[in-house]
C-alpha cells in the first residue's frame, strides 16, 4: 500500500496557483526530500498531507485513504507533522508528557503510552532529560522533543519541516539517525530543506518543486551527480559531491562516508 | 475574523487617525446617552451600513459572530426567562454599537499613520508606539495562535465537539500562546532598538495623515452631537 | 578599530554562567569577520553586546571594556551617537519586523525613516536596498504573508537601509534557499570594503569562501582569532564540529590537522 499519493493536485490561496498538478508517491519506507526555492509552495504541499489544507483539484491519499473531508485532528493516526519551530506546539510539564500527548489523545492505555514514550525517548536520544521542562532545554534539544513526539504519534507519514536547520553536527547526525531508523520500519518520511549537504545524507530521494511544479522527482544521488541540473533548478553542487568530482573518484560518489572512503584510500602511504 | 487593522481604500481608510479615534469614542458616548432601545439599535444600524459602505464587511461578521452570544443570553434572561424585551434590546444595542464602534475603528487606523499623527502632536516615540501596538496585539495574538492551533490539531487534539472535548484544548493551546507572546515581547525590543527607535531623531512620517477641513469637521460634529445628546439625556 | 572587546564578560540575568567569558579583539573594516563556535557558545551575544542591546534591553551583567565607533554602546552617549551606526540583523526575521508596516515598502523605510531622513532620502535608499536584495516585485506585499527566505531578505534590505557604518549579521541566510544565501554571501566582501562587516555564521561551507577573519568561540570563551584557515582548520575546530564539510572528510580519512577548508585546498593538500 502506498505511503503517500498526490494526484494532479492544484491548490491556491484566492492570489494565483501555488501547486500546479503535483503528483508523486512515496511507498512505505521511502524518504524524499522536499527541496526549491523559497515561496515555491514547499510548506503549502506539505500541509495538504495532514489535512490543514485541501486541494482545490485532484486528490491526496495517505495509507490509500483521502485526505477529503477530513480534519488535521483525524488525519493525525496516519501523519504526523514536525513543524519548523517547535515553540509552536510544545507546552507539557515534562519532555515525558509532551511526547505523551498525542498517544493519550488516541486512547492509548497508560502502560502502552508509558512503553511507547519510553522508546521514542530513548530514540532521540531524550532519556536524560524526560522529567525537564521542555522550556528549560537549549533549543536544538526543544527540536528534538518535537520530533520525539511526532513519533509517538505512529505515524505512516512523517513530515519534517527543515529539520537540521539550528542543530548542530551532532544534532543533525542523530535525526539521520533517526530517519534512516524508522523508514525501516516501514514509515515514509518527507522532509522540507534547503540543506542541500542533510538532504543528500538522509534522504534518498528529491523532489524539486519550483513555482508549484514538480521539476525533478528520482534520487537524490542521482540529482547531486548531475551539476547542470542542479544549476537549473536554484540548486547547488554539494562541496561533497564537488570534490568527488575533482578527483575524479571511481563512481562519483556524493556521499560522505562514501568519498571518506575513496579519499583514505588515496591519502595512504 | 478581523480584530485588527485591514489594508483598505474604504470612506474610513481615508480619515485622520484621530478622527477614527473620535468615532469610536462619540459611539461608547452616544450608546448609553441615547434613548433606549432604538437609540441604540439606530446606531448599530448607521454604524453597519457605515460599514458596508466603507468595503468592511468582513468587520461586520466578526462583531456579529461576537455580538451573538451576548443577545442569546439577554433573549434568555430578559425575555424567556423574564419579561422586559426592551431591556434586552436596549443592552444588546449598547454592546453591538460599541463593538461594531470598536471594529471598524480598529481596521481603518493604520497603525503607523497612527504613530505619525501622535510624533506630530509631540507624544514621546515609545508612547505612540506603544498605543499603537496595543491596538495590533490582538491580530498578532490570533495568527499566533491559529498557528499553535494547527499544530495541536495536527497532534490529535479535538478542537469541535462536546464542551468538555473542547475544555481538554484549553492547556495546549493556552500555554504556548502565552509563553510565545511573553517572549515576543522580550524580542521586539530587540527589534526596535536594531530599526532606529528610541533615538533622539524626529521620525519622518511616511505617509503624513492629512487632517483635512473634513476631518475636523466631522470631529467637531461628534463632539457636539455627543454632548448634546448627553445634555439632553441629564436634563430631560 | 570599529569594534573593540577587552576582557569582556556577560552574564544574562538569572543565568547561573557567564555567556562570554573574558574576550578581547578588534575589529575592523575591510574584511568579513566571521565569529562562529558551538550552539550557545555565544556568538549571537557578541553581537547583541557589540550592538549595546546586551545588557541595555537584554538585561544582564556586563564586564570589561566594548567600544563600538569608538563609543561605549551602554551608555546614553554612546547609544545616541550610534544610533542608525550599526546594523544588527536578528537571525529570526519575523520578530525583527515594525509591526506597523503593511507593505514591504514600508517596512523597509522604516528604519531610515525613524532616523528622520528626508523623504526622497529614504525612497532612495529603499529602491537600492530592496533592488539589493532582490525583493523589487514583493514591494507591496504585506510583510505578514512572505515566506521566512523572503522576510529574511527584505529584512537584511531594511537594516541595510539605514546605511549603518557597522553590521553585525546572525545568520543571516538561516531561512535561505540556495540561490538566496549565494546572493547575501557574494555581496559581504564588496560590502566589507567601507564597513565593518561581522556574521556570526554555523554555514561554514559557504562563509569560508568570504570570510578573511575567524573568531571561535568555545562555551563564552575566545579561544582562537585569526585567519579562518588556522582557526577552523584546527583540530579542536574540527572536532568541536565548527569546520566545513571538507574539514570534516579530511579529518574522518585520516589526515593530518591543519585541515583544508575547501575543495581547492583539499586538491592541493593531495597532491592534484
Amino acid at each position: 500500500m502506498t505511503a503517500l499519493r498526490f494526484d494532479d493536485v492544484r491548490f491556491d490561496y484566492g492570489a494565483g496557483p501555488v501547486l500546479r498538478g503535483v503528483a508523486f508517491t512515496l511507498e512505505q519506507g521511502d524518504t524524499m526530500a522536499l527541496l526549491g526555492p523559497n515561496g515555491a509552495g514547499k510548506t503549502t504541499l506539505t500541509k495538504l498531507v495532514v489535512g490543514l489544507l485541501h486541494p482545490k483539484s485532484g486528490g491526496v491519499w495517505v495509507g490509500g485513504r483521502t485526505t477529503q473531508g477530513r480534519t488535521p485532528e483525524q488525519m493525525a493516526r496516519q501523519a504526523a507533522y514536525v513543524f519548523q519551530h517547535p515553540d509552536q506546539q510544545l507546552f507539557a510539564r515534562s519532555v515525558a508528557a509532551e511526547v505523551a500527548f498525542s498517544p493519550r489523545l488516541r486512547g492509548l492505555h497508560e502502560d502502552e503510552t508509558r512503553e511507547l514514550v519510553r522508546d521514542v525517548l530513548t530514540r532521540t536520544g531524550l532519556e536524560s532529560v524526560s522529567e525537564e521542562h521542555p522550556y528549560d532545554l537549549p533549543p536544538a534539544q526543544r527540536k528534538l522533543v518535537a520530533l520525539a513526539a511526532a513519533l509517538a504519534q505512529q505515524p505512516q507519514v512523517l513530515v519534517l519541516d527543515e529539520p537540521a536547520q539550528g542543530l548542530d553536527r551532532a544534532g543533525i547526525s542523530r535525526v539521520t539517525a533517526i530517519v534512516r531508523e524508522v523508514a525501516a520500519e516501514g514509515v515514509a518520511v518527507l522532509a522540507v530543506t534547503h540543506d542541500l549537504a542533510f538532504a543528500l545524507e538522509t534522504l534518498e530521494r528529491s523532489l524539486v518543486l519550483v513555482e508549484g511544479e514538480v521539476e525533478y522527482d528520482g534520487r537524490s544521488q542521482d540529482l547531486f551527480q548531475d551539476e547542470t541540473r542542479l544549476w537549473q533548478l536554484g540548486l547547488e553542487p554539494s562541496q561533497v559531491a564537488l570534490l568527488s568530482r575533482e578527483l575524479d573518484l571511481p563512481g562519483r560518489p556524493v556521499r560522505v562516508d562514501e568519498v571518506t572512503n575513496a579519499i583514505a584510500r588515496l591519502a595512504a602511504p | 475574523m478581523i480584530l485588527g487593522f485591514v489594508p483598505g481604500t474604504g470612506a474610513l481608510h481615508r480619515l485622520h487617525p484621530f478622527t477614527g479615534l473620535s468615532l469610536a469614542g462619540a459611539v461608547v458616548v452616544l450608546a448609553f446617552a441615547l434613548p433606549a432601545p432604538g437609540g441604540a439599535i439606530g446606531l448599530s444600524a448607521a454604524l453597519a451600513v457605515l460599514g458596508l459602505w466603507s468595503r468592511l464587511p468582513r468587520v461586520l461578521r466578526t462583531a456579529a459572530v461576537f455580538a451573538a452570544p451576548f443577545w442569546l443570553f439577554l433573549s434568555l434572561i430578559h425575555v424567556v426567562f423574564g419579561d422586559d424585551p426592551t431591556r434586552a434590546l436596549t443592552v444588546g444595542g449598547q454592546i453591538t454599537a460599541i463593538l461594531l464602534g470598536f471594529l471598524l475603528v480598529l481596521a481603518s487606523v493604520h497603525p503607523g499613520r497612527l504613530v505619525d499623527a501622535l510624533l506630530e502632536k509631540r507624544v514621546p516615540f515609545s508612547m505612540a508606539y506603544l498605543f499603537a501596538a496595543t491596538l495590533q496585539a490582538v491580530p498578532r495574538l490570533q495568527a499566533r495562535a491559529g498557528i499553535i492551533l494547527d499544530a495541536q490539531r495536527c497532534r490529535g487534539l479535538p478542537v469541535n465537539g462536546p464542551p468538555w472535548r473542547r475544555a481538554r484544548a484549553v492547556v495546549p493551546l493556552t500555554i504556548p500562546l502565552v509563553l510565545g507572546a511573553l517572549a515576543e515581547v522580550d524580542q521586539r525590543a530587540i527589534a526596535l532598538e536594531s530599526r532606529g527607535v528610541g533615538t533622539p531623531a524626529r521620525r519622518t512620517p511616511l505617509a503624513p495623515p492629512e487632517d483635512s477641513a473634513l476631518d475636523r469637521s466631522i470631529r467637531v460634529s461628534l463632539l457636539i452631537l455627543s454632548a448634546g445628546v448627553v445634555l439632553i439625556r441629564v436634563i430631560g | 578599530m570599529s569594534i573593540q572587546f577587552e576582557s569582556l564578560s556577560f552574564r544574562y540575568p538569572g543565568s547561573g554562567s557567564e555567556a562570554l567569558r573574558g574576550v578581547s579583539a578588534g575589529i575592523d573594516a575591510g574584511v568579513v569577520t566571521l565569529v562562529t563556535g558551538m550552539l550557545g557558545a555565544g556568538c549571537s551575544t557578541l553581537l547583541l553586546v557589540a550592538a549595546g542591546l546586551a545588557p541595555r534591553v537584554t538585561g544582564g551583567d556586563r564586564q570589561g571594556v566594548v567600544r563600538t565607533l569608538g563609543h561605549d554602546p551602554e551608555s546614553q552617549e554612546g547609544h545616541h551617537a550610534l544610533a542608525g551606526r550599526v546594523g544588527l540583523l536578528l537571525p529570526t526575521p519575523w520578530t525583527q519586523l515594525s509591526g506597523m508596516s503593511y507593505t514591504v515598502r514600508d517596512e523597509v523605510a522604516f528604519g531610515p525613516a525613524n532616523l528622520g531622513w528626508k523623504r526622497d532620502q529614504i525612497a532612495d535608499a529603499v529602491d537600492q536596498m530592496m533592488a539589493l536584495m532582490r525583493v523589487e516585485d514583493l514591494a507591496q506585499r504585506d510583510p505578514r504573508t512572505l515566506s521566512g527566505g523572503e522576510l529574511q531578505r527584505v529584512m537584511f534590505a531594511a537594516v541595510a537601509a539605514m546605511d549603518p557604518d557597522v553590521f553585525l549579521l546572525d545568520e543571516p541566510t538561516i531561512e535561505l534557499d540556495p540561490r538566496g544565501a549565494r546572493l547575501v554571501y557574494d555581496l559581504l566582501p564588496q560590502l566589507a570594503e567601507d564597513k565593518t562587516v561581522v556574521i556570526a555564521s554555523t554555514d561554514l561551507d559557504r562563509a569560508v569562501e568570504v570570510t578573511g577573519r575567524a573568531l571561535l568561540l568555545d562555551r563564552g570563551r575566545l579561544v582562537a582569532d585569526g585567519d579562518p584557515r588556522e582557526v577552523l582548520g584546527s583540530a579542536s575546530a574540527a572536532s568541536m564540529g565548527c569546520s566545513t564539510t571538507i574539514a570534516g572528510i579530511m579529518r574522518s580519512a585520516g589526515l593530518e590537522p591543519v585541515y583544508p577548508l575547501t575543495v581547492h585546498a583539499a586538491l592541493r593538500r593531495l597532491g592534484r
